[in-house]
This record gives C-alpha cells, sequence and structure tokens, in this order.
C-alpha cells in the first residue's frame, strides 16, 4: 500500500494502546478547558526565578490557567503569592510585569500594594491596611481583615525558581511533586545562587502540549543541523530518557562536540558545577515546563496555556549569580547561539510545531499521532512522550488514544 | 576623509539605508563588506520582566560570516524581513575620524509559510520595532562599521529568526 484513501488514513495503526494519542486532545476546547480546571490549577507551576525579586518590596505578575497571580518579596525577604486582584470590585491590582512597591504609586502610599481604582490597600503579607472613606460606606459591617487577598501556596525550589499553585489543598511539596526529576541537575543549579540574564516570550498557535512534546523527544533533532553535526554520534544514540512518577522525564546527557558547528566552541570552561564538560541534561516537567543545561548555560520553559490552539512560552537563560562581566558575556553567547531568538535551534522548533497547530486546530479532522519508536529508552524512544500522556490521561480522565473513553490504567507487562 | 560635513553625513545615512536593502534582500557579504574587520554586531533589548539589560545576539564580523553562511544548512523561515529606517542623527567626531548615528527602525515581515501558506501567505505585520545604535571609522575617504547594536523595544519575538536584523 502506498498512498492511503479516507477509510485507510483513519484506521487504527498497528501499534499498541499508548502508541499513539488521538489530535482531538491537542484542538478540543471541552478538553482544554477541562485540563485547566483538572491539570493547570492543581499543580505547581515555576512562574518565575527568585533573581528577579531581589530586593524587598519586588514584584512579578503572572497568569496560571487564566487567573492573574501576583508574586512579592515582602520586608522579611520572604517570597509569597496572591492572586493579582482586589476583593473589592474585581480589579487587576498590579498591571506591570515587575517593579517594586517601595515608592508610592499615584494611588497608593509607599510599601503597599495599591488598587488604583478605588485605592484599596493590602500590605506584603497580603493582609488589607486601607479601606478608603470605610466608615462612610461600610459602617461597622466590613472591616480589612475581612477582606484580605487570596494567598497562593508557593515555595522557592530547584535553583531559585518560585513554584505557586492555585491549589490550597496541593498534599505535596514542589519536591515530592518532582518524584526525584529534577535531582540529576540539583548539585549543579543549588551549589550556589543563579541568575536570569535573558528573557522573551513567543505566543505560537498550537496546542502548549506539542511544544511540550517536542522538548520530550529528540527524534526531532533532524530538524536542527546544529544538534546533527554537533550530535549525532554512538554516544548521543545511548541516552536514556528516563520516566518519573507524575509524568516528568529526563533526557540522559553525553558530550556535544560545539566545535563541529563553524564558529562555535566548546562549552568546557564555564560548566556549571558538578557538570563534566559540554554535557547536555533535559527535564520535561508536567503539565509544560523544561529545563534545559547545555554546559554553561540553563534554559528554562515555561508555558501557559492561552486556548486549544495557543499558547505563550515564557523562554529564560539563567547563569551563576557570581559569574564575572567577562564570564557573564561568555554564557549569554553561548546560550543565544542556540537557543535565542535570533539563534540556530530554537526558531526551528518554533516554526516546526507552529506546522503541526496548523493540521490541529479546532474543527479538524481527528488523526492519529504517533509515539511510538521503541528503542530501548535511548535518545530516539517515545517513550517519553508516552510516559507523559499516561500521567496526562489520570489527571483528565480521559484516554489520549481515544479520548471519548475513559483513561483505564495500562496493565504492567510481566 | 572630506571636511565638508554634510557630504559625510550623506555618505553615512547613504551606508545606513544600504545594509537595511541587503539584509532585506539576505546578501549578507555584502552586508558585512560594509563592515571594517573590527566590526562587532549586537542585538540588545531591556527587559522590564526581569528589570535587566539584554543580549539576544552578539559577535566579531568572523562570526557573523560563519553563521550567515551556514544559512543554507538549517530549516528558515523564509518570509522576507524589510527594514523601515529613518537616520534620526548622525554626530561626527570633533577629529572627522568617527561617527555615530541613531536611526529609527521597524521590519515588517510579509509570510511566505507563516502557519499555514493557504491562509497566511502574503501577509505583512510588524516584527519588530527599534533602533539601529551605529558607528563609524573613517579611513581615508572610505567609512566603514565599525559597531552595530540593533536596540529593540520589541520581546515578544515568536519564531524569532536565523536572520540578522
Amino acid at each position: 500500500m502506498s498512498a492511503r484513501n479516507h477509510k485507510q488514513w483513519n484506521a487504527q495503526p498497528n501499534l499498541q494502546s499508548g502508541e499513539w494519542v488521538d489530535s482531538n486532545i491537542y484542538s478540543n476546547e471541552q478538553i482544554f478547558e477541562e485540563e485547566l480546571e483538572k491539570i493547570w490549577k492543581k499543580m505547581w507551576i515555576p512562574v518565575c526565578h527568585e533573581s528577579e525579586l531581589k530586593n524587598a518590596y519586588d514584584f512579578r505578575t503572572m497568569t496560571i490557567a487564566r487567573e492573574p497571580v501576583i508574586v512579592v518579596r515582602g520586608q522579611d525577604m520572604k517570597v509569597r503569592a496572591f492572586l493579582n486582584v482586589c476583593p473589592h470590585r474585581g480589579n487587576m491590582i498590579e498591571r506591570r510585569p515587575s517593579g517594586n512597591f517601595a515608592k508610592s504609586t499615584p494611588s497608593g502610599t509607599p510599601k503597599t500594594m495599591t488598587c488604583m481604582f478605588h485605592a484599596w490597600q493590602f500590605d506584603m503579607k497580603g493582609k488589607c491596611v486601607n479601606i478608603t472613606r470605610k466608615y462612610e460606606g461600610y459602617q461597622d459591617r466590613l472591616c480589612e481583615s475581612d477582606v484580605g487577598l487570596r494567598e497562593l501556596k508557593s515555595e522557592v525550589y530547584f535553583g531559585g525558581f518560585i513554584w505557586v499553585s492555585l491549589n490550597d489543598n496541593i498534599n505535596q511539596t514542589v519536591e515530592e511533586f518532582a518524584a526525584g526529576a529534577l535531582e540529576s541537575l540539583a548539585p549543579s543549579v543549588n551549589e550556589e545562587p543563579l541568575e536570569v540574564f535573558h528573557y522573551h516570550k513567543s505566543i505560537i498557535d498550537c496546542n502548549y502540549k506539542l511544544w511540550h512534546d517536542t522538548n520530550c523527544e529528540f527524534y526531532h533533532d533532524y530538524l536542527h543541523y546544529h544538534n546533527r553535526i554537533t550530535g549525532f554520534n554512538d554516544e548521543y544514540f545511548a541516552r536514556k530518557n528516563t520516566g518519573f512518577k507524575g509524568g516528568h522525564v529526563n533526557v540522559g546527557s553525553f558530550e556535544v562536540q560545539y566545535e563541529n558547528y563553524k564558529g562555535f566552541h566548546s562549552r568546557e570552561e564555564l560548566s556549571f558545577p558538578h557538570l563534566p564538560a559540554n554535557q547536555w541534561y533535559m527535564i520535561d516537567m508536567f503539565p509544560g515546563v523544561n529545563f534545559n543545561l547545555r554546559g554553561s548555560a540553563l534554559r528554562s520553559d515555561i508555558m501557559t496555556p492561552l486556548g486549544p490552539n495557543k499558547v505563550m512560552i515564557e523562554f529564560r537563560g539563567l547563569g551563576l549569580e557570581s559569574d564575572s562581566p567577562k564570564d557573564r558575556k561568555i554564557r549569554i553567547d553561548h546560550h543565544n547561539s542556540i537557543w535565542g531568538p535570533f539563534g540556530r535551534n530554537l526558531c526551528e522548533d518554533l516554526i516546526a510545531v507552529t506546522g503541526q497547530g496548523a493540521t490541529m486546530h479546532l474543527g479538524s479532522e481527528s488523526r492519529q499521532i504517533l509515539h511510538g519508536r521503541r528503542e530501548n529508552e535511548t535518545i530516539h524512544d517515545e517513550n517519553g512522550m508516552r510516559h507523559y500522556y499516561e500521567e496526562w490521561g489520570r489527571w483528565v480522565g480521559r484516554s489520549p488514544s481515544h479520548p471519548d473513553q475513559p483513561f483505564v490504567e495500562p496493565v504492567e507487562a510481566e | 576623509m572630506a571636511v565638508n560635513n554634510a557630504e559625510t553625513v550623506e555618505k553615512i545615512k547613504s551606508l545606513i539605508y544600504k545594509t537595511c536593502l541587503y539584509q532585506d534582500d539576505c546578501e549578507w557579504k555584502n552586508w558585512l563588506d560594509l563592515c571594517s574587520e573590527e566590526f562587532n554586531y549586537y542585538i540588545r533589548a531591556y527587559s522590564p520582566e526581569i528589570q535587566k539589560d539584554m543580549e539576544y545576539m552578539g559577535g566579531p564580523k568572523k562570526y557573523m560570516e560563519s553563521i550567515t553562511g551556514q544559512l543554507r544548512k538549517h530549516n528558515i523561515d523564509d518570509s522576507p524581513l524589510k527594514r523601515h529606517g529613518v537616520v534620526y542623527r548622525v554626530d561626527l567626531s570633533d577629529d572627522n575620524q568617527s561617527a555615530t548615528a541613531v536611526t529609527s527602525l521597524t521590519v515588517f515581515q510579509t509570510l511566505l509559510g507563516g502557519n499555514n501558506s493557504h491562509v497566511d501567505s502574503g501577509t505583512t505585520g510588524v516584527f519588530l520595532v527599534g533602533r539601529y545604535n551605529d558607528k563609524f571609522i573613517f579611513d581615508g575617504d572610505d567609512v566603514k562599521f565599525i559597531e552595530r547594536e540593533v536596540r529593540l523595544d520589541t520581546r515578544r519575538l515568536d519564531k524569532g529568526t536565523h536572520w540578522p536584523i
């Protein structure tokens, strides 16, 4: 058989359950809404890095599952997270991406979060400290202690990333949530403080899981001239994909031959602590976070799903806080050469996933997306994606291969 | 160098506009031929998000020659970019041996493939906004770029690009 007719095209592939997914999981609005409720509002999500809030009263704003969030560093230097919503009339309290509350604002006094709309004020612990013309309006019916901000669970973990959960009842620490998936890089990122040196964002037309898939599978290294020429060798093909409880995946390391790309150089002199020269580790955290360490520079991808076929990805690059200006410049060059918005690889990945998004948008005919490569869980094995979708099925309660059917736990092979 | 400052200013403006044309047409060698051997290129932006000045790309002339020389081996977005520059000011040094220039820059992208070429091809949008901050050196009658900083306002770059701006 060569090209196929419609019936043949839609026939179930000759693969085992779990070795393909239905493209509806990337395009269906109902499934997307369920994902926000059942996954994104339940999990730990890293939202920024502590180096973005170095000083007391510094803040950062962001969004998790459409809910506006603000992270602030208090006078006690503790980081806390709140819904960025005024309890009065639901206005977003802070509109800027970052800043510092030590100075006054047009509507407010220093050292408070002030809602510009009616000048209600809150301290760095979320306590309401001023309701304007309170007694005239509310008499004794409502006072400051009734209208504090909604505090969210937060933790600083894994090299200084700030993790937030909308789920008050989450019963795991971030460490427990990671289930060991972060341990391969923990010595390298926890040895000394890190600092963010790079930030840019992409908003692209594809489902968030397609970006995560691309970070989980390395078979697509055929896309990247740089990776083929600096990577494809016996050691590369022996790299292992390891699944961890909770849908997280590690991609094992090997020594990259950067000098094989004309104009690029070894990163040996600036390896992260405890990391052998020119190694490349990747950690993919459920449901949509990626940590990627190429010797001298750490990259993080934090996804914010915006719709079934739209995702925002925030890209950060990190080095050591102790870097000299010269070392920092080298790290930045290493980061940018591959991962910057004008680098060699990142735009190639983004072109590819938007190509997937273009065939799997709302109303597209459903089709099978294959995750069936088995190569002893090495680099081109697609076990990482299979591991992720098994966990996805558990949380959403739908079969990834047949999303109109309930998820059934796979039977362990004897 | 000609002592007539007006002529020199016009020469510098003409050089800047030439770079726009050469880069629009992906004539990377012709672009870099306008630069001295000591030339350095940077794309930078300030991020209000992380409150830091950032560098998105940077390197000397040899690095730029190397990466532009390997573009044909990469899977690139072929959607052409058009650089709309307006030279706002040119300042000559007192000794007439160097100059700086500031150019307001808007880069438009006309989609070729887009996400789905049937729908997207031919669509033009703003790709980025920023400035060229250029430095020049004079060698006799010759003027060459010695530094170009592309200073971006734009930090949402979606698919980005392999091409220097």
